[in-house]
C-alpha cells in the first residue's frame, strides 16, 4: 500500500489526511477536506496563481506542492484567513475598485497581496506588477486590481500594525 | 499510486537511491516534477502526456517511489574556499534575496513569479527542460561544478561537463560551488513579457579585463541547444582582443552560429538564433559600457 496518513494543520486545525506520493495539496484541500474551495482548479501547471496558499507564511501554488512533504507544516487558506483586519481591507479594496468580475482568480490575487503587503507596505507600481505576475485574470485587464492593491496598500499603512496584531499567528 | 519517501540523512537519501533506481523520481519544489496536463495527474505527473487531448506536459514517468529533499538541509547558503557555495534545495526566492552576485539575483528574480519561486529550487534548475533553467545559464558562465551524494562518498563533476555529457549523470544533486568570478558577470533574458515570462533565449558572460584586453571569457546560452551550454568559438575570439564593437560583433555571430536553438510555443529557432546575437552583443557591450 503507498497510501500514507499524515497530519497537516490547515487554517489552524490539526488535521489528519490520506495522501500517495504524488498527492497535490491542491487536491487534499478541496476534495479531502472538502470546501476550501477558495483554492481553484485552474491550470495545473504552475501558471495561474488561482491556487495560490500560504504554507508556514510564505505563498505557494498548491497544484505543484506534494502535500507528503509538508508534514506538520501550517497550511493558509483564504478561508482561514477571511476574519484577519488585512484581509478584510483587501477585499473591501477589490470591491471599491471593481477589481473582480467572475471572481475565480480573486481569491489567488488576495492572499498574493498579503504575502507582498506583509512584507512590503508600500509597493511601487512595477513591484505591484512583479507581485502580480503569477496570478491570471482573464476579465478584468488588471488595471483595476492594480488600483485595488495600492488603495490596500494606503487603507492598510494607517492601521497596519493593528490589523497584524488583530490577525494572530498568521500575521 | 507512488510511494513517497522523505529521507533525512544523505545516507538514508543514498540508500533509497541504490535500491530503486530507475523505479524513483527526486522530487524538489516540485514546479516541474508536479506539473500534469488535462488529466489532472492520471496519467502521470511532469511526464509528457501522450494521452491528454489538451495540453501536453512533460515530470514523474512511472515512478513507483516519489523521493522529498526537504529534510537533507540543503537548503542553505555555504560558502566553501572563498566562493560560493548553494544547498541544491535553496529556493530561488532565498536565492534572489541573498545571493552575492547580482546576475544570479536577476536570474532568479526572472524565473516565474513570487509563489513559484518560493517553491522552486537551485537544484532543480539544473535538471530543468530547455528553454527554461535561467539561473543554471548564470551558474554555467562562473564555471560551477555540482556534488552528488553517492552510497560510498561524493562525486563532483563541473556544470560544463555534466550538460556536455547530456546531462544524464544521475543520483542525488547536493550542492552547486564556484569560485569567486573574476571579472564582470551579467545576465539577460529575452521573454516575452516583462516579468514572470518564459525564456526565449538566456545569456550569461563572465569577462575579465586586463590592460583593456580580454584575458577571460565565458559565455553562456539557454534556450540555444539541448541544454545549457558555453560558446566556446565566441570564448577564442574574445580572448586576448579589446573589448569593443567589432570584437563583440564578432564573438556576438560565432554565438548564433554556434547554437542549436529548437522552435516551441515561445519561439521559432530562426528567432532565437537572433536573440541569441542580440543578447550577447548587449550582454557584452554593458561590459564595454562599465570598463
Ligand atoms: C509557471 C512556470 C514558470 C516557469 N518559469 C521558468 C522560468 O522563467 N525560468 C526557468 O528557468 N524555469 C522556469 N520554470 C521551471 C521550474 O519551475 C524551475 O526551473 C525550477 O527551478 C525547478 O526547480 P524545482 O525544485 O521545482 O524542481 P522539481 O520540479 O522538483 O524537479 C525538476 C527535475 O529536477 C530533478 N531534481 C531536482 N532536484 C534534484 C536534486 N537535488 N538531485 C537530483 N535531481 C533533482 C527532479 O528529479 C526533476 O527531474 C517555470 C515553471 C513553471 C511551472
Amino acid at each position: 500500500m503507498t497510501a500514507k496518513i499524515l497530519s497537516l494543520n490547515v487554517n489552524g486545525r490539526d488535521e489528519t489526511i490520506l495522501c500517495d506520493g504524488l498527492t497535490t495539496l491542491q487536491e487534499v484541500l478541496r476534495d479531502q477536506l472538502g470546501l476550501l474551495t477558495s483554492v481553484k482548479d485552474g491550470c495545473t501547471q504552475g501558471g495561474c496563481g488561482s491556487c495560490s496558499v500560504l504554507v508556514d507564511g510564505e505563498l505557494w501554488l498548491s497544484c505543484l506542492a506534494p502535500v507528503a512533504a509538508l508534514a506538520g507544516r501550517a497550511v493558509m487558506t483564504l478561508e482561514g484567513l477571511k476574519q484577519s483586519a488585512g484581509i478584510a481591507a483587501i477585499q473591501q479594496s477589490f470591491i471599491d475598485n471593481s477589481a473582480a468580475q467572475c471572481g475565480f482568480c480573486t481569491p489567488g490575487m488576495i492572499l498574493t497581496v498579503k504575502a507582498l503587503l506583509d512584507a512590503n507596505p508600500e509597493p511601487s507600481h512595477d513591484e505591484i506588477l512583479e507581485a502580480l505576475s503569477g496570478n491570471l485574470c482573464r476579465c478584468t485587464g488588471y488595471l483595476p486590481i492594480v488600483e485595488a492593491v495600492k488603495d490596500a496598500a494606503a487603507r492598510l499603512s494607517g492601521g497596519a500594525d493593528a490589523a497584524r496584531a488583530s490577525e494572530g499567528r498568521e500575521g | 499510486m507512488a510511494e513517497y519517501l522523505l529521507p533525512d540523512s544523505l545516507s538514508e537519501a543514498t540508500e533509497i537511491i541504490a535500491e530503486h533506481g530507475r523505479a524513483l523520481a527526486i522530487v524538489a519544489g516540485g514546479t516541474s516534477a508536479m506539473r500534469c496536463g488535462t488529466c489532472r495527474g492520471k496519467h502521470g505527473r511532469g511526464i509528457l502526456c501522450l494521452e491528454c487531448p489538451g495540453p501536453r506536459l512533460v515530470s514523474v514517468p512511472n515512478a513507483a517511489f516519489v523521493m522529498g529533499i526537504q529534510r537533507l538541509g540543503l537548503d542553505g547558503v555555504a560558502p566553501a574556499n572563498g566562493g560560493l557555495g548553494f544547498g541544491a534545495g535553496l529556493s530561488l526566492s532565498r536565492l534572489q534575496a541573498s545571493a552575492p552576485i547580482p546576475a544570479l539575483r536577476a536570474a532568479a528574480r526572472q524565473v516565474g513569479g513570487p509563489a513559484l519561486r518560493n517553491m522552486a529550487t537551485v537544484g532543480g534548475n539544473i535538471f530543468e527542460r530547455q528553454p527554461y533553467g535561467d539561473v543554471a545559464v548564470v551558474l554555467l558562465a562562473l564555471d560551477a561544478s555540482l556534488t552528488f551524494a553517492e552510497r560510498d562518498g561524493e562525486r563532483s563533476q563541473t556544470l560544463a561537463a555534466f550538460y556536455a555529457d547530456g546531462a544524464k549523470q544521475g543520483g542525488l544533486l547536493t550542492r552547486i560551488d564556484c569560485a569567486a568570478p573574476d571579472g564582470e558577470v551579467v545576465f539577460l533574458k529575452c521573454g516575452r513579457r516583462r516579468f514572470n515570462s518564459p525564456t526565449v533565449v538566456t545569456v550569461a558572460v563572465c569577462i575579465a579585463l586586463d590592460g583593456g584586453k580580454v584575458r577571460r571569457a565565458r559565455i553562456a546560452l539557454g534556450g540555444a541547444g539541448a541544454h545549457p551550454m558555453r560558446c566556446a568559438a565566441a570564448e577564442e575570439l574574445l580572448i586576448g582582443a579589446a573589448l569593443d564593437p567589432t570584437s563583440i560583433a564578432a564573438a556576438a555571430a560565432a554565438a548564433a552560429d554556434a547554437c542549436d536553438p529548437a522552435t516551441d510555443v515561445v519561439a521559432s529557432e530562426w528567432y532565437r538564433r537572433r536573440m541569441v546575437a542580440t543578447y550577447v552583443r548587449r550582454a557584452l557591450g554593458e561590459i564595454e559600457q562599465g570598463s
